[in-house]
């Protein structure tokens, strides 16, 4: 029988600072490691690239004022450096923040490690509302781009994310339970719903309008601007700011939305910012770069295994290995067949897949159809 | 005090529960008992705030409807019937949630040790670091246990009683654990609190209940001490089968009642 005097004292383990079970220390050293990570390849791409320009170069002459020895700094580096790579790895991090994070947010909102943008329909929605604004810009949507100007094609993006996570969230939840076989069923469904009317704009878009539409459909990083960010930045950093705040929520999420609710956590409310919040990150990514798939699952899972699923560490670790793998993977897109390149989506697909497929060998019982 | 006054629930157009009256005092644990789909699952939720009813609940005087969500949890901790999770959490992670929810009311400087303390109460200790989904099924269900007491440690907090909701705590364990779960809940109640427990057992719950509300299809059918309301002939009525209360088996068939338990 339990008593008080077995219950009060019993065993306190300690290891180190932290009690057995909590990962929060580990968690803590991860994301530190992680910052480093990201300086350094944030660095490390600005030096790396098709041309030979020196980054260091004007870092050094940034820092400390040209000196003599660098009259090799010239007017081509300087552009190459300040106009091509950094507005290119500037919007790099912010849309591999926004991608890994949208997915760990969805996982915890769907309590399943699968929920993915790309894979249940939300990056083709938004797919469908950037390509509207491209295609029928000009034309039946004038008023509306003419109103919004640079912030037209991530608005029309997100709000065809909102709409397809709307549908999604509604189809696949009944009764506070979310089924993870309809879900993707559903996802399938909307994702081919979207692209069907994608197909069609395609179908009367013009040339020009082709070639765009060919290059941002893969997902490319290519296009990146100082304009570009200016408008999709600010939506993706706002919807990131959002999520700290959901993070102890979407913990208690996991035991499912009636446990959450006895917990203490305005379950309605938590679902409205974070399908808002995930539609705004997902749809101003894809309106600057495109279909990046797999960052979304491939991130959160790995860092899961290597911290725990609390989302207080889980969504900030997320943020930084998200930005620093579209780093590395737009610097492999960029260098592997110079002086072209490849869509980033492409290198992406092409790890990410085969990863997916791994996590479902590993884990079989994480699909419970 | 936990008052329900003409509770009645429909699920679509299907009435599940009607016209349920109920009072639970502080120092009380009240079980329902009943038999399969009598709606005592149903009733707890509505209780709890989880389904929508018709008629008035109050938590100490508070109508639960106008609760909000992070006031109710200082007030009650719900135990569902199983919880599955699909993320890798630690058995120390999942109790925690127990004491970042609600105000577990525990000293300053207990509230980092109160997991182990959890854990050690329902004779999980040594688990903190295990992963929850390697666990069994009754192991998981004393974990949920353990979150559920950080929530509300206390049983009286600035002179408020505060509740447990327990959807058949003892379900899926062995008879040793059966007993402490048992214990930590009258436990609970002798300490001030008041406790609601769905069980199946009846001899536990003549054993361990204050008052014993017996639901059958999803009228209340009985209410009241043990003594008064586990007869042979509510029985009957109830569960459809003739038993006889207090009968004693032939004398070469071996039964094991956890009254018989020595302390």
């Amino acid at each position: 029988m339990v008593d008080e005097t077995i219950a009060g004292d019993a065993g306190v383990q300690e290891q180190g600072r932290h009690a057995v079970g909590d990962r929060s220390g580990r968690a803590l050293l991860v994301i530190g490691v992680l910052a480093v990570a990201l300086a350094a390849t944030a660095l490390f791409s600005l030096t790396w690239g098709a041309s030979d320009a020196s980054a260091l170069g004007l870092v050094r002459s940034w820092l400390f004022g040209a000196t003599p020895g660098d009259e090799a700094l010239s007017m081509r580096d300087s552009v190459i450096v300040y106009d091509i790579r950094l507005p290119r790895i500037v919007l790099g991090m912010l849309v591999g923040a926004a991608l890994a994070v949208s997915g760990a947010v969805m996982q915890g909102l769907f309590r399943n490690p699968l929920a993915d943008p790309g894979l249940v329909g939300v990056s083709a929605g938004a797919g469908l509302g950037a390509v509207s604004v491209i295609v029928l810009g000009a034309t039946v949507l004038a008023p509306f781009t003419a109103l919004l100007g640079t912030y037209a094609l991530p608005f029309a993006a997100f709000g065809g994310g909102l709409l397809t996570t709307i549908i999604l969230y509604n189809v696949a939840t009944r009764q506070g339970r979310t089924s993870i076989a309809t879900m993707l069923l559903a996802g399938i469904a909307l994702g081919a719903m979207a692209m069907a009317l994608t197909g069609v704009l395609v179908y009367i878009a013009d040339d020009r309008q082709l070639r765009d539409l060919t290059f941002w459909q893969l997902g490319s990083l290519a296009g990146a601007t100082w304009l570009k960010i200016a408008g999709a930045g600010p939506i993706i950093i706002l919807a990131l700011a959002t999520t700290p705040f959901m993070a102890k929520g979407l913990n208690a999420l996991a035991l499912g939305e009636a446990t959450a609710s006895h917990l203490g956590v305005p379950v309605q409310r938590l679902k409205y910012v974070a399908i808002v919040a995930v539609s705004a990150a997902i749809g101003a990514s894809v309106a600057v770069s495109g279909g990046i798939g797999f960052v979304g699952i491939v991130v959160p899972h790995l860092l899961r295994l290597a911290i725990g699923p609390d989302n207080r560490y889980l969504l900030p670790a997320s943020a930084l290995l998200g930005a620093c793998l579209l780093l590395l993977a737009d610097a492999v897109s960029r260098t592997i067949v110079a002086p072209a390149e490849l869509p980033i989506g492409i290198v992406t697909a092409a790890v990410g897949g085969p990863f997916f497929l791994w996590i479902l060998l590993r884990k079989r019982g994480v699909v419970d159809l | 005090m936990i008052e329900a006054r003409q509770v009645s629930v429909s699920i679509g157009s299907t009435r599940i529960v009607s016209d349920v009256d109920f009072t639970v005092r502080p120092g009380e644990l009240a079980a329902i008992v009943g038999p399969n789909g009598s709606g005592k699952t149903t009733f707890l939720r509505a209780l709890t705030g989880e389904l929508a009813f018709s008629g008035k609940i109050s938590l100490n005087g508070r109508d639960t409807a106008k609760l909000k969500p992070w006031e109710a949890a200082s007030i009650r901790a719900v135990l569902p019937q199983s919880t599955a999770l699909s993320f890798p959490f630690t058995v120390r992670e999942i109790v925690k949630l127990g004491v970042t929810g609600g105000r577990s009311g525990a000293l300053a400087g207990e509230g980092d040790r109160l997991p182990e303390r959890a854990l050690a109460r329902v004779d999980l200790e040594g688990f903190a670091g295990r992963f929850y989904q390697e666990l069994s099924g009754g192991e998981q269900q004393r974990v949920q246990l353990a979150r559920v007491l950080c929530q509300v440690w206390a049983p009286v907090l600035d002179g408020q009683p505060r509740y447990l909701f327990l959807d058949e705590p003892v379900s899926s364990l062995d008879i040793k654990h059966q007993l402490i779960i048992m214990d930590i809940a009258r436990d609970f109640a002798r300490r001030g609190g008041g406790v609601v427990a769905i069980l199946h057992d009846l001899n536990l719950t003549a054993m361990y209940a204050d008052q014993i509300c017996v639901m059958y299809r999803g009228k209340l059918a009985a209410a009241g001490a043990p003594q008064a309301v586990l007869t042979d002939s509510l029985i009957e009525k109830v569960f459809g089968c003739r038993l006889r209360v207090g009968a004693v088996p032939q004398a070469n068939i071996p039964f094991v009642l956890p009254q018989s338990a020595v302390a």
